[in-house]
């Protein structure tokens, strides 16, 4: 494994024929019955992948990486779907929670994220709660400094992988309570500390994707705190541009992966009518999503900011996504909603998954108001 | 290979879209020597993609009318001093850009070559009405290809039909950009209730997916020209064909009552946005190909790499 920090090209050629080999093939075409087994089974794959050097890049030298940038990263969650295997669930938090660590917590990045990267443990984001899912701002989870540590009171919800997490980043505040986003501090919280529990939380499919997590008086070191304290805000619009960027790249090639598995499942099958004019649209928005999204990837390398642009990725991004698992449902028919096999099951999970696709992260109808504000300049909807 | 490699830089692309929009607005009647003026040659051959695009999307966003596309659709043909019109046809009819008593040939794009038929031989030809009625389009009785010279291979009609899925979707974005843009406007301007009805959500929405929509089209288009293909080229076509019709419908209903009459000008982007998707397949039709490809067993290209 020699210098592909500065040669993407040379990365993709290479890990392309690398995904192809027998060793690879454990996790090829994968089905499981529980969330819980998947992240375990992707885990494997993570050890694998770092083993062999291949996600080490796009990750500094200090914090386990190989060096080179977010195109290397993008590349091989493209290189893994392409070769029909999964994205590791853990790369999804990853590629959000490790970016702002690196950038604003070194340290800790240097500590931690080496673990992470290879499998070994995998995190969470601890952002929502009850009372706050788009209106982020309004979280209420505090943090009250003590000496050389905070004390942390509240609760965390939808935290994906938060199940089987080890650590929590979280957004809690420090401020006062209507500090809005200005009284903000992001922290790292480990699991297996006193006062915290965790609660799975199973999607509309039974799927434990999520979790929620309780804070009762949980002591935690100021050194773990990412950034500045009160300067959380800024961590997260960091972190924001990962999410928006980088995971719907990655979804992009994952939903061609599941187009693939779609026609090969529908074959010798009787479609109904229009089948054929859907997936020419389907696949022209996975098309325009992908065209769009690896723009704005090459411009987060080069060091560009992502900004209120990228809301079109994220509704781009949303389309693809309930379009694949809509025109699944579709052509499925009762084998989708009633369907026994492993295969009809990991439909219908993944087309509840897919339901947040217009929700996580951001709305799609914050998304539209971002763009009506800060790209079109529209009338405010405020009015005094 | 980079979407960030451009051979023309912003600058001198602000400046050519300066030119371009004062060159449409005066209307040149010959707007070959319009463009031999503004040196478009030399300009072009720099930054083909871009300066194509710009052209196009300029030429779209005026309403020009031209037979501009028949010409970048025979570039690659040997070169002749015979007027020639491309023959497109249409699901129920065939249509020429322009008054076939203006050219000398017209050329039927077939599977393996061009057919050439003298323009004399057309009957039955009339202007276009209906939503065609601005466009200078003529409809022409079918024509007997069989037996006329042929010139060309299947390689080049192919590559002449992907050049010109590129251009229209690049005008069709242009008459779509247009549209927006009045949208905005109007409903920045437009007071009801005692607010400017663009601070409504519902309408703020809508314009943001319209916007969306042009802006996906952009990129698979950026995307159909890196590549050349003609795969990305029928997508590129497909999806500013199916940008247009959300935007349109978004855009007559933030217009009210004024958008159904003639009260803006709102309509004519409609028409002629509608008329350029059905040329060289509407989205409709191209997205039936595409998926009765991919059913067939066709590659689920990835098209855009990092």
């Amino acid at each position: 494994m020699t210098g592909y920090a500065d040669d993407v090209d040379a990365y993709t050629a290479a890990l392309d024929s690398a995904l192809v080999e027998t060793t690879y093939d454990p996790w090829r075409n994968t089905h499981h019955a529980t969330a819980e087994g998947r992240i375990a089974d992707h885990a494997l794959l993570m050890a694998r992948l770092f083993a062999d050097g291949w996600s080490r890049y796009g990750w500094p030298e200090t914090a386990g990486g190989l060096g080179g940038d977010e195109r290397h990263r993008a590349v091989m969650y493209d290189a893994l779907s392409a070769a029909d295997l999964p994205v590791p669930d853990p790369h999804l938090m990853l590629e959000t929670l490790g970016p702002p660590l690196v950038h604003f917590a070194p340290e800790l990045a240097a500590r931690h994220l080496p673990a992470y990267l290879c499998g070994e443990e995998w995190w969470g984001q601890g952002f929502s709660e009850p009372e706050a899912g788009s209106d982020l701002a309004s979280l209420r989870c505090r943090a009250r400094p003590d000496g050389e540590n905070y004390i942390v009171n509240g609760q965390k919800i939808w935290t994906s992988h938060g199940a089987t997490a080890t650590r929590y980043v979280c957004l809690v505040r420090t401020g006062t309570p209507e500090s809005r986003h200005r009284g903000l501090t992001m922290i790292m919280i480990d699991r297996d500390i006193p006062g915290v529990t965790v609660r799975p939380m199973a999607l509309a499919s039974g799927q434990n994707e999520l979790a929620e997590i309780f804070f009762d008086d949980v002591v935690v070191p100021a050194s773990r705190v990412v950034g500045e304290d009160g300067k959380g805000w800024a961590v997260a619009m960091y972190l924001l541009q990962f999410e928006r960027a980088q995971y719907a790249w990655l979804m992009s090639g994952i939903a061609l992966r599941e187009l693939r598995e779609l026609r090969e499942r529908c074959e010798g099958r009787t479609l109904p009518d229009g089948t054929a004019r859907r997936l020419g649209e389907v696949y022209g928005d996975v098309i325009a999503l992908r065209a769009r999204s690896a723009n704005t990837v090459r411009g987060l390398a080069g060091g560009a900011a992502v900004g209120p642009e990228a809301s079109v990725d994220k509704i781009l991004l949303a389309a693809a996504e309930t379009g694949v698992h809509d025109l699944a449902r579709d052509t499925l028919g009762s084998d989708f909603s009633f369907g026994t096999s492993e295969p009809d099951q990991q439909w219908r999970n993944d087309w509840w998954y897919s339901r947040a696709a217009t929700i996580l992260g951001g709305s799609s109808e914050v998304q539209r108001t971002i763009i009506a504000d800060h790209v079109l300049g529209l009338p405010s909807e405020k009015v005094s | 290979m980079s979407a960030l490699d451009s051979g023309m830089d912003d600058e001198t692309a602000e400046l050519l879209t300066g030119s371009l929009r004062e060159m449409f607005r005066s209307a040149p009647p010959d707007l070959g020597a319009a463009l031999d003026e503004l040196g478009w040659d030399e300009v072009a051959a720099e930054d083909p993609a871009r300066a194509t695009t710009m052209l196009f999307v300029e030429h779209g966003r005026s309403l020009t009318t031209s037979a501009l596309l028949d010409r970048v659709m025979l570039a690659d043909l040997p070169v002749s001093d015979t007027r020639r019109a491309v023959l497109h046809s249409l699901d129920s009819m065939d249509v020429l850009l322009t008054d076939p008593a203006a050219v000398d040939e017209i050329l039927v794009p077939l599977d393996t070559s061009f057919a050439v038929v003298p323009a004399g031989q057309v009957s039955d030809t009339a202007p276009l009405g209906g939503f065609g009625a601005d466009t200078g389009w003529f409809s022409v009785d079918a024509i007997d290809a069989a037996g006329a010279p042929q010139i060309g291979d299947e390689a080049l009609v192919r590559q002449s039909i992907a050049a010109g899925r590129r251009v229209l979707t690049a005008e069709i974005i242009g008459v779509c950009e247009a549209a927006v843009a009045l949208a905005i406007a109007h409903t920045t301007a437009r007071v009801q209730y005692g607010r400017a009805i663009g601070s409504f959500q519902a309408v703020r929405h809508r314009v943001a997916e319209s916007h969306v929509a042009v802006v996906a089209a952009r990129e698979v288009l950026a995307v159909a020209w890196e590549t050349g293909g003609e795969w990305e080229a029928a997508l590129a076509k497909a999806r500013a064909g199916r940008a247009q019709a959300e935007v349109m419908r978004n855009v007559i209903q933030f217009f009210g009552a004024m958008g159904v009459s003639m009260e803006s000008v709102v309509h004519r982007h409609v028409t002629r946005a509608g008329s350029l998707d059905l040329l060289l397949g509407s989205h409709l039709e191209l997205a039936e190909q595409l998926g009765r490809e991919l059913l067939a067993g066709a590659d689920f290209l990835p098209v855009a790499r990092i």
